[in-house]
């Protein structure tokens, strides 16, 4: 938890991004909820992501000018305002349903985001991370700006609830005390509109169609008052952000589908609650099941991730192959492994949380590699096969220089001190085929640091299909156990 | 028009058209309401009456003829309660709230006065129960009571009611009808009240008002009243 909330919070951006994003969302949400308008909550999100793609597809996916966030902030403001905009318009005089209108735009939102994509012949990858959000990317100055727009957004909000809610409610009512609906419409729709944009951009569709609906959903089921309700669904949001964080930094998944299913889970937890404390006694003891279920949606980040370590631990061990016996008294050392590939293999932000985070105190993180990403797998995978290993986090400390080769690790590791085997590795090609298939060249020695003698060799060459990996971080780690389970003879 | 023995109107048609798109759905209408006086107006379905409710609210302007009222008139307006949401999470005291609210700027908090005046609505119109019960669980009657003490709290010199007693039983019509007249009587409220069921008012009303083919006639007798429902 120290890379989310220690002195380094390597992933404060995106923990602070998250929550910015879970409140506004929630919040606005209740009344997306009450004005029945959930089907808007999913069809403005992927118009966002369309005005992303388009943005994208227009510049050419250029760095210039505005650059890429700000492209991609242009094109999701205009897509997702150009749709509301369209919607309301639309609806004077219509003669069919909105609900009608709303899923035309949907379908035509979702088909014209794949074909921007497959138009764009340049940084598919960036671009899809962008359009499945990438809280991770987050830079201090998207922070700002989005912390800024939040502000505003909430200072609105809260400034003309009054009026949002005798609009949302009852308008020929208010229209009757001299109030125009209409302006409190276009200032309630403005700030969904801003928030699904800029939530889009930093999170994705997914994440902000989730906050939208599902802590309002929650809170209503419990909520005695729109107050209450408003303020259960931010603290929902705000937990099921931070604490899908956390449980997806420990079991190692994304981040934003795993606060969504958070906020589901609570969602599920405050409606039995409620239920069953409506049956039990009456309607106010539906406020001690909102506590309850709070308190389960609390615990879901304590109790999850004990689990999930549990299960990594206890992950079956693998036969052999190839490898030698070792002596348990000296635990075998992996060195850095070399990228002889002529490329650096940079692992971009779509790493998987966990991996990153375990580098958090090496100085050289942010140049993560697939290289470095390899040699973490090669602990993992020496240890699911009984051989004692060193942490790789005491790889790195005492191991931090790049080595030539296997015999200058060797020599390395006897200047740090270390007895028994040394790990090298050296990867002579790494090239993802853009059809599924990943084709690697790594060749591996283990020498004996005292002597340099090499104990085992062992090598992986054979193509790795890696269907459906959306990032360089999900590529290595869809591939690792079988590039493993070859070098060590043991597939 | 009036005479020094009369009360000055509230409100005035004269020959008024009203209709949406510049197409008149009512022609012609003449009228007056004065304070205290209880007036039902009836017609059947598509007659016009939610126009000419629109046109007394103010909300249509009309296309032909006039329309006066007397300056800072406020029109308390009840609508068929099946036209609002009960999922919203709101209590009596909330929905009376909103009626309080009139003239409170958007960046002031609800105060004392506010709250004080809707709890006095919700007393006038026998619904202080319903105060702290969510609107949505309310049965129609209960609901109808709380609609009428949300516009009473935005201290209206008529209310205008759109048919109040729909769908309710017979006990909860003469009840809302009972504390209706209540109103008229202690605050000297004009009542305009869309209905169709003409036989709970029995002898409260005054005056009844009938829509027929976008125009306006006058049926006055109240002894008619049971007839013609």
């Amino acid at each position: 938890m120290e890379a989310l909330f220690g002195p380094g919070m390597l992933f404060r951006n995106a923990v602070l991004g998250g929550l910015l994003v879970a409140v506004l969302c929630s919040l606005l949400g209740v009344y997306v909820v009450l004005r029945r308008l959930v089907l808007l909550g999913v069809a403005l999100p992927q118009a966002s992501a369309a005005g992303i793609a388009a943005a994208f597809w227009l510049t050419g996916h250029t760095h210039a000018g505005l650059g890429t966030h700000g492209s991609a902030l242009v094109g999701s403001l205009v897509a997702t305002l150009g749709t509301l905009a369209l919607l309301l318009v639309g609806q004077r005089g219509a003669h069919m349903p909105t609900e009608w209108r709303v899923g035309a735009l949907f379908a035509g939102a979702s088909a014209a985001t794949v074909l921007f994509v497959a138009l764009n012949p340049t940084g598919d990858l960036e671009m899809t991370n962008l359009l499945r959000g990438e809280l991770l990317a987050l830079s201090d100055g998207d922070l700002w700006l989005l912390a800024a727009a939040s502000a505003v957004g909430l200072l609105l909000f809260f400034a003309f609830r009054r009026e949002i809610l005798l609009a949302s409610f009852d308008p020929e009512f208010a229209r009757t005390i001299g109030r125009d609906p209409r302006r409190a419409d276009a200032l309630l729709f403005g700030l969904l509109g801003a928030s699904i944009a800029l939530g889009v951009m930093n999170a994705g569709p997914l994440v902000v169609f989730g906050f939208l609906v599902l802590p309002a959903l929650a809170a209503l089921q419990v909520a005695p008052g729109l107050g209450a309700a408003m303020a259960i669904a931010a603290l929902v949001g705000a937990l099921s952000s931070v604490g899908g964080f956390m449980l997806a930094y420990r079991v190692d998944l994304p981040a934003g589908p795993t606060s969504v299913a958070v906020a589901a889970f609570a969602w599920l937890a405050l409606a039995l609650g409620g239920r069953l404390a409506r049956r039990i006694a009456n309607g106010r003891a539906a406020a001690a099941s909102s506590l309850l279920g709070l308190g389960i949606l609390l615990a879901v980040p304590l109790v999850l991730p004990g689990c999930a370590s549990n299960r990594a631990r206890d992950a079956a061990p693998l036969p052999r192959g190839t490898l030698p016996e070792f002596s348990r008294s000296n635990p075998v050392a992996v060195a850095r492994f070399r990228n002889e590939t002529a490329t650096p293999l940079r692992i971009r932000s779509g790493n998987p949380l966990g991996e990153t985070g375990r580098i958090l105190h090496s100085d050289d993180r942010l140049d993560w590699t697939v290289a470095d990403a390899l040699q973490l797998h090669a602990v993992r995978e020496l240890a699911r096969r009984g051989v004692a290993v060193r942490s790789f986090e005491e790889d790195r400390k005492r191991l931090p220089d790049l080595p030539a080769s296997a015999t200058d690790a060797a020599r390395q590791a006897r200047e740090a001190g270390l007895e028994g085997p040394v790990l090298f590795g050296r990867l002579d090609r790494y090239t993802f085929t853009g059809t599924g298939m990943l084709l690697v060249r790594l060749e591996l020695e283990l020498v004996d640091a005292a002597s340099a003698e090499v104990l085992w060799t062992g090598s992986a060459r054979r193509p790795v299909p890696v269907r459906g990996a959306l990032s360089d971080g999900e590529l290595v780690l869809d591939a690792a156990p079988r590039i493993f389970a070859e070098a060590f003879g043991s597939d | 028009m009036s005479s020094v023995h009369e009360p000055a109107p509230l409100l005035r048609l004269v020959d008024a058209d009203f209709g949406y798109e510049g197409r008149s759905v009512l022609r012609g209408i003449s009228l007056e309401a004065v304070p205290g006086e209880f007036v039902a107006l009836v017609g059947v379905n598509g007659a016009g009456k939610t126009t000419l409710v629109r046109g007394l609210l103010g909300l249509l302007t009309p296309l032909g003829g006039r329309a006066e009222r007397s300056p800072k008139l406020r029109i308390g307006y009840v609508p068929q309660r099946e036209t609002l949401d009960p999922l919203y999470p709101l209590s009596g005291f909330d929905v009376a709230l909103l009626g309080a609210c009139r003239d409170l700027p958007f960046w002031k908090p609800v105060g004392a006065a506010e709250r004080a005046r809707s709890r006095a609505a919700l007393e006038a119109t026998r619904a202080e129960r319903f105060a702290k019960r969510r609107y949505g669980e309310l049965s129609g009657g209960q609901r109808q009571r709380v609609l009428i003490a949300r516009a009473l709290a935005t201290e209206p010199a008529m209310l205008l009611l759109d048919e109040p007693t729909a769908g309710v039983d017979p006990e909860t019509e003469t009840a809302i009808v009972e504390v209706l007249d209540a109103l008229r009587a202690e605050h000297r409220i004009a009542i305009w009240m869309v209905t169709h069921q003409l036989h709970a008012l029995g002898g409260h009303v005054d005056r009844i008002l009938e829509l027929e083919g976008g125009r306006l006639r006058a049926r006055t007798a109240p002894s008619c009243a049971g007839a013609a429902s």
